[in-house]
C-alpha cells in the first residue's frame, strides 16, 4: 500500500518535472527537514523558527520534518525517501557526524543540495552548513565560570555524550581557557548525557566526594547545568556562592539566569533555521535570490554576512544571556 | 548426523537382535546405588531384562525407580554396583550416549515443539535433507507416516504439534522412541494421560515391538494394565530391590503386597445410601462441542462414578458444572440454587469444589509452599476486608494437613519437594479447607501409588458416609468400580446410561462406553 | 556434600543478594572515606526513591508472570499532566494537581490491565505499546516543551527534608511498606502469588485472575505517575523526555532482587535491596570517579549473577 503510494507519487512528480511549462508557473518547492530528534526543547524550537520563514508562510515553501528519532539509520533510510520522492531540497540536523555523510553522499549523487544546521556531518558534498561555533561557546562558558572564581580553585565538568560533535567541540572549547589558567583545577569531568536528572544525581555524589571544595561548574548543557544547580541547593548550598554555566538558553536556563544562579549562552535556534532555509534556496534558485528572514540584519553587528549566498559555513553568533535581556527571549518563547 | 540405518529402505523397528547370544541378558544391573546429599534414594537396585521382554518395574512412589531409570539413561551417575548392557559393563555420562546404545526413554513430563509438525518432533535433529543442509520434506512426511501407520497411529504427520490432545502427544512421543530403532525402551508411566482406546493401540504396538526382539522396561501404577501386557516383573520398595518373577505365577493381590510391603484393605462398601436428599442436580447442560444435554444427580452419602473414553465430555462436564467454563444452555444447582456461572470462587462459597485432573497444571502453585496451597481456597473465609487473620490460617492449615496425613519436613517447603502422592493429599487438603458438601473429582489418583490409591479411596468414602456426595470421573474401569454407588456413562457427549456401580462389571463398562 | 555445606549454601541462595549488598557497602567505605557518611546516604536513598518506586509496581506485575515495560512513559506523562496544573499565576492546589497525575497513572495502568487480563494479550506486547503511546502523548500533551515554574507546595515532595530525611526517601518507604503488607498479609498479595504461580491452579481454586492481574498493572501505573511527580518535584520541572529506559532499571532491581520473570517467586524486600544495590554502584562508581561506562558494564554483569544465583538454587531443589 505505502510502496504503491510512493510509486504513484514519484511518478506525478516526475511527470511534473518533465512536462510542460505551465507547471513551473508559480512553483511551491518542497523542502525537507532532516532532523536528528524532536524530544529536546531546542529542536522543538528549531522546528517552529523553520515553519515561522517568510517563505514558508506564503507558501513558496512546503517543509515536510522528518524526525530521525536519535538514530543514524532512521535518517539515513529518511534520506532515501526524500531522494525517492525528489525533494527540492533539503536541511539536515545529522545526528552523528560521520554517519550523517552517507546520506549526503546519496543527495548530491541526485543533484539535491543538502544544507547542514545545528550539527555538523563530514562530508564535502555538503551545499553549505549554518550554525554556531561549538568550540567558541565552550571557550565563552569556561572563561565566564573562571572569571567569577576569580581564576583560581576547582571546577567540574559535565559532559555531553561522549562522541557527539557538539561535546567534542565544547570539550575542546573547555580545554582551550583552562590551558590558560594553570591555578585552576578540574576535579571530574564525567557525561551526564544531556540529562537534567542524570547531572543532579551525578552532582549530588561529587558534593559528597569532593565536600566544600568545588568552586565552579562548567555544564556543556543548560540542562545539566540546571540539574546541577538543584543538587547544591539540596546540599543546603546558595547557588550563587558557586558559579555554573550551561549553553543553548533554554527557557528554565533562562529564567536561572534572571535569578542569578547561572550564566548561559543563547544557541539562536530560529536563527540557525532560517538562516539555512535562505541559504537553502539560494542553491536551488540561483543568484537572484534574497535572504528573507531577518536574522542576516539582526546579526550583522556581530559580524555574520550574507555575501552571495554561496559561502561553505554560517556562523551564527552567540549571544550571552544577560537579565537585560532574559525578558526578551521569554517573551518569544510563548 | 543421520544414523546410516534411518536410510527409506531401513526397517523402523528393530528386527533382528542381532549378537545376541540366547541367555545373554539386555539389561542386567545389580547392586546399583545412588544418594543425593547423603540420603540413599537407591540402595540396591537390580534388573535382567530379556530381549523379547516386556518387563514391568513396580514399586511406589519414592521406590527409586526414577532413579534407577535415570542412572541407567545416563541423566544420573551411579555411585556403585554394575550395568551391563548386552554383556558388556557400561556408565552413560548422557542420554545421549544411552541413545546411541540403543536405549531410550518415554516419560512422564512430555516435551514436544509446540510450533513444529507431528514429523518434525518424531525426526528432530534426524531429518532427512538434500545435500545435507534442506529439510526433504516428501521424504519427512513419508517415512513418518509408515512409522504411525506400522504403529497404527491415527495421527496426521502434518499437524502441528500444538493441535494435538494430550493423549495424541503421548503417542507421538512413542513413535519418537521407536524411530530410533531402540532394543530397550523404557516407557515410565505412558498411559497416564491416554484413554482406553489408545491404550490399546498402544499395547499392540508395544506387542509388536517386543515380539520383534526389543526389550521393553515398563512402569506404571495401574496394576491392571501391568498383568495385561507385561510378562515379568521387578519390585523395588523403599530404594531396595524386593524381588522378581514371572507374572503369571503370581495374583494381584501379591503384587500389591509386594509393592506396599503390607496387607492393605480394600475401601469399596457394599450398601448403597442413594435414599438421601439431593444435592446436586444437573438439567439439560450443554457446551458446544464439548458435551450435549446432561442431566443427572447426586444424593447425599453417594459416590457417582463417571466413566466414559477420552473425548466422550466426562472432564469438560466436570469443569462446565465447576464454573471454569460457561455452558451454553442448562442449569446446574446445589440444593436447588444455581452454582454461579463462570465463576469457580461463586461454586466455592456455595459449597462445591473440585480436585482436577492434573494437580500439576490445574490443582497447585508448584512454586509455593505447602501451607500456601492448602489455604489457598479457602482465604475469603480467613480473612477481614482482605487482612489474612494469621492465626486462623496456620490453625486450619495444621488441621487439614494432620486430617490428610500429608507427609512433609515443614508446612513452608515447597510443594513441589513433596511426592506424587503427597502432592495429591495437599490438593486434598486444600478442596476440604472450604469445607464443601458437594466434591467433584477429575481422575482422583493419576499418577500416584497404589498405597497412596487406597488412602484417596478411603478419603472419598469417609467423605460421603459424613453427608457429603462426590462425583468421580475416571478412565479406569477398577477405579470407577471401586468407588462408586451409581454410574454414568458418557458417550461422545452424551449421557448413554446411569447403571448401579455395586452390580457392574468391568466388561460391561468397556462395552457401554465403546 | 555434607550438612554443613548444603546449610551454607541454602543460606548464601536465600541471603545471597543481601550478603553482596553489605560486602559491596564495605568496599566502597574502605575505598572512599565519604561513602559511609549520612549525607551520601542521604543522597543514595534520595536517588533510588524513584527507581524503588517503580520497582515495587513492578514486582507486582512481573510476580504475576507479567512485565511493565511502560512504566517510564508513565512516569513522565503522571509528572507532566501534574506540572501543568502547578505552574503559572495562578498554580492549583499542589495535592489536587498530584491526584489528577497520578490518576492518569492509573488510567493508563487500567488500559494495560484490561487488554492482558481481557483480553489475553501478550503483557510484553500491550506494555510495549504504551511506552510507544504514552510517550507521544507527553509530546502531544505540551508540544514537546518543560513545564517549569513548578509552585513551592509541589516542589516539596522532590526537594523538601523532613528533619534529616527527605520527603522522596519518606514516600518510597510508605510505599514499601503499605505494598509489602499487601503483599503479605491479604488475600490479594496471596492471589498475585498464585496467578504467576500457576494461573489455572489458582482459577480452580477460585481466584478471579482476570481481576488480579488487571489490578497489578493498575498498582504499577499508580505508582509509576507517583515516581513521575517526584522526578518533577526534585528536577523541578516536568520534562517530556523524563524516564526514558527506566524500566530496564525497575525491572533490573527486580530481578536482582531474586524475584523470577516466570512469575510466582519473589519478594518485595528483595526488590529493595535490588534497587539499592543499583543505586550504591551509581553512586559509588560516581564517589570513585569511576566512568558510567563500566557503571553500566558492572549493573550488567550484577544481574545475570543474581539470576544465576537463583538458578543454582532451583537445581539444587
Amino acid at each position: 500500500m505505502r510502496l504503491l503510494k510512493i510509486a504513484a507519487m514519484t511518478l506525478a512528480l516526475s511527470i511534473a518535472a518533465t512536462g510542460p511549462s505551465w507547471a513551473q508557473q508559480k512553483k511551491t518547492y518542497n523542502i525537507g527537514a532532516a532532523v536528528y530528534g524532536l524530544k529536546g526543547e531546542f529542536m522543538q524550537l528549531w522546528a517552529t523558527a523553520l515553519k515561522e520563514h517568510p517563505a514558508v508562510k506564503d507558501g513558496t515553501v512546503k517543509i515536510t520534518i522528518f524526525d530521525g528519532n536519535y538514530d543514524a539509520l532512521t535518517q539515513n533510510n529518511q534520506f532515501d525517501t526524500m531522494v525517492t520522492q525528489k525533494y527540492d531540497g533539503i536541511l539536515f540536523v545529522p545526528i552523528d557526524i560521520e554517519a550523517g555523510a552517507a546520506g549526503v553522499e546519496k543527495a548530491a549523487a541526485a543533484k539535491i543540495p543538502v544544507v547542514g544546521s545545528n550539527t555538523r556531518v563530514n562530508s564535502d558534498k555538503l551545499t553549505s552548513y549554518v550554525g554556531s561555533n561549538d568550540v567558541i561557546a565552550g571557550e565563552m562558558q569556561a572563561e565566564s565560570v573562571i572569571k567569577a572564581i576569580g581564576g583560581k580553585g576547582n571546577v567540574v565538568i559535565l559532559e555531553g555524550p561522549i562522541g557527539q560533535s557538539a561535546q567534542i567541540e565544547r570539550r575542546k572549547g573547555n580545554q582551550n581557557v583552562l590551558a590558560k589558567y594553570k591555578d585552576v583545577k578540574v576535579l571530574e569531568m564525567k557525561t551526564a548525557n544531556w540529562s537534567r536528572a542524570e547531572a543532579l544525581s551525578l552532582m549530588e555524589n561529587w558534593l559528597t566526594a569532593h565536600s566544600g571544595k568545588i568552586n565552579g561548574i562548567i555544564g556543556q548543557n543548560d540542562e545539566m547545568a540546571l540539574g546541577a544547580i538543584e543538587a547544591v541547593k539540596a546540599k543546603g548550598i546558595d547557588p550563587k556562592s558557586i558559579p555554573t554555566a550551561g549553553i543553548d538558553g533554554v527557557t528554565d536556563a533562562v529564567r536561572a539566569v534572571q535569578a542569578g544562579t547561572m550564566v548561559s549562552v543563547l544557541q539562536d535556534a530560529s536563527a540557525q533555521a532560517q538562516g539555512g532555509l535562505d541559504v537553502l534556496l539560494r542553491s536551488i534558485t540561483g543568484p537572484s535570490y534574497k535572504p528573507r528572514s531577518d536574522i542576516w540584519t539582526k546579526y550583522s553587528a556581530q559580524g555574520l554576512s550574507w555575501g552571495d549566498g554561496t559561502a561553505k559555513q554560517f556562523n551564527i553568533p552567540w549571544t550571552p544571556i544577560t537579565k537585560a535581556n532574559a525578558d526578551a527571549m521569554l517573551a518569544t518563547r510563548k | 548426523m543421520i544414523p546410516a540405518e534411518l536410510s527409506d529402505s531401513a526397517q523402523l523397528i528393530v528386527t533382528d537382535p542381532t549378537g545376541i547370544e540366547t541367555g545373554t541378558p539386555l539389561v542386567l544391573a545389580k547392586g546399583v546405588t545412588k544418594s543425593f546429599n547423603g540420603v540413599p534414594a537407591l540402595r540396591d537396585g537390580c534388573l535382567e531384562l530379556r530381549a523379547g521382554s516386556v518387563h514391568a518395574l513396580c514399586g511406589g512412589n519414592g521406590a527409586g525407580k526414577s532413579t534407577f531409570l535415570n542412572i541407567l539413561m545416563g541423566i544420573l551417575q551411579r555411585d556403585a554396583g554394575s550395568i551391563c548392557v548386552k554383556g558388556d559393563e557400561v556408565n552413560f555420562a548422557s542420554p545421549n550416549e544411552a541413545l546411541n546404545a540403543k536405549i531410550s526413554i518415554i516419560t512422564q513430563e512430555l516435551s514436544p515443539i509446540p510450533g513444529m509438525t507431528v514429523a518434525e518432533n518424531i525426526f528432530l535433529g534426524r531429518e532427512p535433507k538434500h545435500l545435507k543442509i534442506v529439510v526433504d520434506y516428501p521424504r519427512l512426511f513419508d517415512r513418518t507416516e509408515r512409522l504411525l501407520e506400522k504403529l497404527h497411529f491415527d495421527i496426521d504427520p502434518r499437524a502441528p504439534m500444538h493441535r494435538l490432545s494430550l493423549a495424541q502427544t503421548q503417542l507421538v512421543e512413542i513413535a519418537k522412541a521407536f524411530s530410533h530403532q531402540s532394543e530397550i525402551i523404557i516407557m515410565d508411566e505412558p498411559t497416564s494421560a491416554i484413554g482406553e482406546n489408545e491404550t490399546e493401540i498402544l499395547f499392540d504396538a508395544i506387542r509388536s515391538v517386543s515380539t520383534q526382539g526389543a526389550g521393553i522396561i515398563y512402569v506404571s501404577h495401574r496394576l491392571s494394565e501391568i498383568f495385561t501386557i507385561a510378562d515379568q516383573y521387578t519390585v523395588f520398595r523403599d530404594g531396595g530391590y524386593i524381588e522378581t518373577g514371572l507374572l503369571a505365577d503370581i495374583d494381584r493381590r501379591h503384587l500389591v503386597r509386594q509393592i506396599v510391603g503390607r496387607e492393605l484393605h480394600a475401601g469399596s462398601r457394599s450398601t448403597s445410601k442413594t435414599d438421601g436428599e439431593t444435592v446436586l442436580s444437573v438439567k439439560n447442560l450443554s457446551r458446544q462441542g464439548e458435551f450435549q444435554d446432561i442431566s443427572l444427580d447426586v444424593k447425599r452419602g453417594e459416590v457417582l462414578g463417571v466413566y466414559g473414553l477420552i473425548g466422550s465430555g466426562r472432564s469438560e462436564f466436570l469443569n462446565c458444572v465447576f464454573g471454569i467454563t460457561k455452558q451454553d444452555s442448562g442449569e446446574a444447582t446445589l440444593f436447588g440454587k444455581a452454582i454461579g456461572k463462570g465463576s469457580p470462587g461463586k461454586a466455592i462459597r456455595q459449597g462445591l469444589q473440585m480436585i482436577t485432573e492434573d494437580r500439576k497444571a490445574t490443582g497447585l502453585v508448584l512454586s509455593s509452599s505447602v501451607a500456601f496451597n492448602t489455604t489457598l481456597a479457602a482465604l475469603p473465609k480467613l480473612s477481614f476486608a482482605t487482612y489474612i487473620y494469621r492465626k486462623k490460617d496456620r490453625s486450619l492449615m495444621q488441621t487439614m494437613i494432620e486430617r490428610m496425613q500429608v507427609k512433609l519436613a515443614s508446612p513452608d517447603m515447597d510443594v513441589s519437594g513433596l511426592s506424587g502422592g503427597n502432592q495429591q493429599k495437599v490438593v486434598l487438603a486444600k478442596c476440604m479447607a472450604t469445607d464443601p458438601i458437594c466434591l467433584l473429582c477429575d481422575e482422583p489418583t493419576r499418577g500416584i501409588d497404589e498405597g497412596a490409591k487406597r488412602e484417596v479411596y478411603a478419603f472419598l468414602v469417609n467423605f460421603v458416609a459424613k453427608g457429603g456426595a462426590a462425583i468421580v470421573v475416571s478412565s479406569e474401569a477398577p477405579e470407577v468400580l471401586e468407588v462408586s454407588d451409581r454410574i454414568a456413562i458418557f458417550k461422545k457427549g452424551r449421557l448413554a446410561v446411569v447403571i448401579d456401580g455395586h452390580q457392574a462389571s468391568q466388561e460391561e463398562l468397556l462395552h457401554l462406553a465403546s | 556434600m555434607n550438612q554443613n555445606n548444603r546449610r551454607i549454601r541454602n543460606l548464601l541462595a536465600d541471603y545471597g543478594i543481601v550478603i553482596a549488598f553489605f560486602f559491596l557497602c564495605i568496599g566502597l567505605s574502605v575505598a572512599n572515606d565519604n561513602f559511609l557518611t549520612w549525607g551520601n546516604w542521604v543522597n543514595i536513598l534520595r536517588q533510588t526513591s524513584i527507581n524503588g518506586i517503580l520497582a515495587i509496581g513492578m514486582t507486582y506485575v512481573i510476580l504475576t508472570k507479567g512485565i511493565d515495560l511502560s512504566v517510564g512513559s508513565v512516569l513522565a506523562l503522571g509528572g507532566l499532566v501534574t506540572g501543568s496544573l502547578v505552574t503559572g499565576a495562578a498554580p492549583h492546589s499542589a495535592f489536587i494537581s498530584m491526584l489528577a497525575g497520578l490518576a492518569v497513572g492509573i488510567a493508563l495502568g487500567a488500559v494495560n490491565g484490561a487488554l492482558v487480563a481481557r483480553l489475553s494479550v501478550a503483557p510484553f506486547v500491550v506494555t510495549l505499546g504504551m511506552l510507544s503511546v504514552a510517550r507521544g502523548l507527553t509530546f502531544i500533551y505540551n508540544d514537546g516543551m518543560p513545564i517549569a515554574n513548578l509552585s513551592k507546595d509541589f516542589r516539596f515532595i522532590g526537594q523538601g527534608m523532613l528533619g534529616e530525611v527527605p520527603v522522596p526517601v519518606i514516600i518510597l518507604a510508605i510505599t514499601f511498606f503499605v505494598f509489602w503488607f499487601i503483599l503479605k498479609y491479604t488475600t490479594f498479595g496471596r492471589y498475585v502469588y498464585a496467578v504467576g504461580g500457576n494461573e489455572r491452579s489458582a482459577k480452580t481454586s477460585g481466584i478471579s485472575t482476570r481481576w488480579v492481574i488487571f489490578t497489578v498493572y493498575v498498582i504499577s501505573g499508580l505508582l509509576s505517575a507517583l515516581a513521575g511527580l517526584i522526578l518533577a518535584a526534585r528536577t523541578t520541572s516536568a520534562l517530556p523526555q523524563a524516564g526514558v529506559a527506566y524500566e530496564l532499571d525497575a525491572i533490573a532491581a527486580v530481578v536482582i532482587g531474586g524475584t523470577s520473570l516466570s512469575g510466582g517467586v519473589g519478594t518485595l524486600s528483595g526488590t529493595l535491596v535490588g534497587a539499592l544495590i543499583i543505586g550504591v554502584i551509581n553512586n559509588g562508581l560516581d564517589l570513585l570517579g569511576v566512568s558510567s561506562y563500566y557503571q553500566q558494564v558492572i549493573k550488567g554483569t550484577i544481574i545475570v549473577a543474581a539470576v544465576l544465583l537463583d538458578v543454582s538454587r532451583k537445581k539444587q531443589v
